[in-house]
């Protein structure tokens, strides 16, 4: 409760700050104080400091695994402003209203990752996605940031209205908003079979909005042209800290139907959740991986890659055991905070295709070399926190038994994400060209890419340090 | 008297009750459909050029709707949009204010509040400033 309401205040503050405060520099000050307090603030909420009694009458349940999520979420947000804040300046005019919207989308994400009624994760959809419609047409004067708002607010409506069609499908089923439902709650003295079905369908179109917001396969074609379009800075924002919340609503509206994904529970309706979200991961990992092999731009690559690195992240959906939620924390922590490195380089960078970073070990070793880190963290080399993130993934599929081949796809996939990771790392170091830089990289940026560095490799030999705190 | 035993013995969960409901739908559809075909085969055709132009509560209409518009007209009609949701708030409170008692009272209280912080803040930053 602590983080959702500090995280609105925090979004008007900064508007006011807006109105008050002249200097564009001070704004990302003083939206980096501000995200220190809202990390506090839920550090507090975690070891029972609350500063708000409100009986949200069992609409939203605040659980350690949301607390943790929520300071990861902070957390990422905070590296994410401190690094690329001077970036953030040179989209547009609107300076201090780009950190209202993150306030607002970090709402969101507090909301998401505490909701326990479909209202609230319907209410939680909504307010991560309207500010990042916005963003998305940060850059106003450039077409392709006007094509990807205005296709991203398409896109992203119609699946909303896809959602809300689910909600009241199940809505119908159970005749309750809740998303524990104890099947003697259901309607009894009618036809099971007919609630069953309302409710598989119900449940079938919740998963392809949520799987368009995280861009699963299927629906994932918006995803290329909004990452590519959007302001290189916002990209960053959305292919990590939201994305992550997609996939913790996703894992908490599918973790309270946990018992019910087998294919004997749902005789009536003979879906197999099991294996829908097998094949959902299939086409994510097949469509995200081999289309990032044929791009030519990094940018581009990169939005590939988020839906490759959604494909592993789907398989703690798949699962939905201990191993997979703890492992989707590791995993969304290690993907945002690699993803954010590699971004927050790419744009300093002038040219944004694989040629562009020809011979940048020569130019900014530094930069270089912890774009190297990021990219074997995304790849899953060991000793990198991608490598601890995919094992938890791999394992959580393992302990279900029968689904060897998935775990086999996976592994895989993975060796097929190293081809075209490792092309940016080996024009960085082998080939010979002039990488240019918009200007140059301040001490206080070297600095902090270095301990996001630092940190992947500490969570990464070290995972548990991470995942400690999830059990204090 | 009979029309009351109907209804009192009626077994609401059996289909044969809405037997009715399905004449008087089916009824209703077909009226619309006999009217309209009706009056398409029967009536009699004149088109004429002002039959085909826009109607605007009769004033003569004059050059073509998508005609290019200050976007400060459209950034007021926004606002004004979220101003009457404010407005459209209050009659339900209106409606139930003893209920509600003091607890109502304040949470309307910090209802309005937020709105007044969104009008500084648009006052503040010149939206509702017409001349440049």
């Amino acid at each position: 409760m602590n983080a959702i309401i500090t995280s609105a205040v925090c979004g008007v503050i900064m508007m006011f700050s807006s109105v008050f405060v002249e200097n564009k520099k001070t704004y990302r000050h003083i939206a980096a104080v501000l995200l220190l307090l809202l990390l506090a603030v839920n550090v507090a909420d975690t070891y029972g400091i609350r500063l708000f009694h409100i009986d949200t009458k069992g609409m939203l349940l605040f659980d350690r695994f949301g607390y943790f999520f929520n300071s990861i979420a902070i957390a990422s947000t905070l590296i994410y402003v401190v690094l690329t804040g001077r970036d953030i300046e040179k989209v547009g005019t609107y300076t201090a209203e780009y950190f209202v919207l993150i306030f607002f989308v970090l709402c969101g994400v507090t909301i998401l990752s505490s909701y326990n009624t479909l209202l609230m994760l319907f209410l939680g959809i909504e307010i991560l996605s309207i500010p990042l419609y916005i963003l998305t047409g940060a850059d106003k004067r450039n077409l392709k940031s006007n094509e990807a708002a205005l296709k991203y607010f398409l896109m992203g409506s119609f699946s909303t209205g896809i959602m809300l069609m689910g909600i009241t499908l199940i809505y119908g089923a159970t005749g309750t908003f809740d998303i524990y439902v104890t099947p003697k709650e259901t309607i009894t003295g009618q036809p099971a079979i007919v609630y069953s079905l309302l409710e598989s369908a119900g449940l079938i179109l919740m998963m392809i909005s949520i799987g368009f917001k995280v861009s699963a396969a299927p629906f994932h074609f918006w995803t290329p042209d909004v990452y590519d379009g959007s302001p290189g800075v916002f990209t960053s924002f959305m292919a990590t800290i939201v994305k992550a919340a997609g996939f913790i609503a996703f894992i908490k509206l599918f973790d309270a139907r946990a018992d019910a994904s087998g294919v004997e529970a749902n005789a009536f309706t003979g879906v197999d959740w099991k294996m829908l979200f097998a094949i959902l991961i299939v086409s994510t990992l097949l469509i995200g991986n081999i289309t990032a092999v044929f791009q030519q731009s990094v940018k581009r690559m990169m939005a590939y890659s988020s839906i490759a690195q959604a494909g592993f992240m789907l398989f703690a959906l798949f699962s939905l055991n201990d191993v997979a939620k703890e492992g989707l924390l590791l995993y969304a922590a290690a993907y945002s905070l690699a993803s954010i490195g590699i971004f927050a380089i790419m744009v300093k960078m002038k040219d944004h295709t694989f040629e562009g970073y020809n011979g940048l070990s020569k130019t900014q070793p530094v930069l270089a070399a912890t774009n190297t880190i990021f990219l074997l963290s995304l790849a899953g080399i060991p000793l990198t926190a991608g490598f601890f993130a995919k094992y938890y993934m791999l394992a959580s599929v393992m302990k279900t038994s029968g689904y060897l081949w998935l775990v086999i796809v996976g592994v895989v996939f993975a060796a097929v994400s190293v081809y075209y990771y490792f092309r940016v790392i080996q024009a960085m170091y082998f080939k010979d060209g002039e990488a240019t830089i918009t200007e140059e990289v301040s001490k206080g940026f070297k600095v902090g890419i270095i301990v996001l560095a630092g940190l992947i490799i500490l969570f990464g030999i070290l995972p548990q340090s991470l995942l400690q705190w999830f059990y204090f | 008297m009979s029309a009351l035993t109907i209804l009192l013995d009626a077994n609401v969960n059996s289909s044969a009750n809405y037997f009715q409901i399905g004449i008087q739908l089916l009824v209703a559809i077909g009226i619309v459909i006999v009217m309209m075909v009706a009056s398409h085969l029967l009536g009699p055709k004149r088109s004429t050029s002002e039959k085909l132009e826009n109607f605007a509560s009769g004033i003569e209409s004059h050059g073509n709707a998508r005609a290019p518009m200050a976007i400060k007209y459209f950034l007021v009609a926004i606002l004004f949009v979220l101003f009457d949701v404010e407005v459209i708030f209050f009659y339900p409170y209106a409606v139930n204010f003893k209920e509600l008692g003091w607890t109502g009272f304040w949470e309307v209280l910090l209802f309005v509040a937020f709105f007044l912080v969104g009008f500084i803040y648009i006052i503040k930053k010149k939206a509702l400033q017409w001349e440049d």
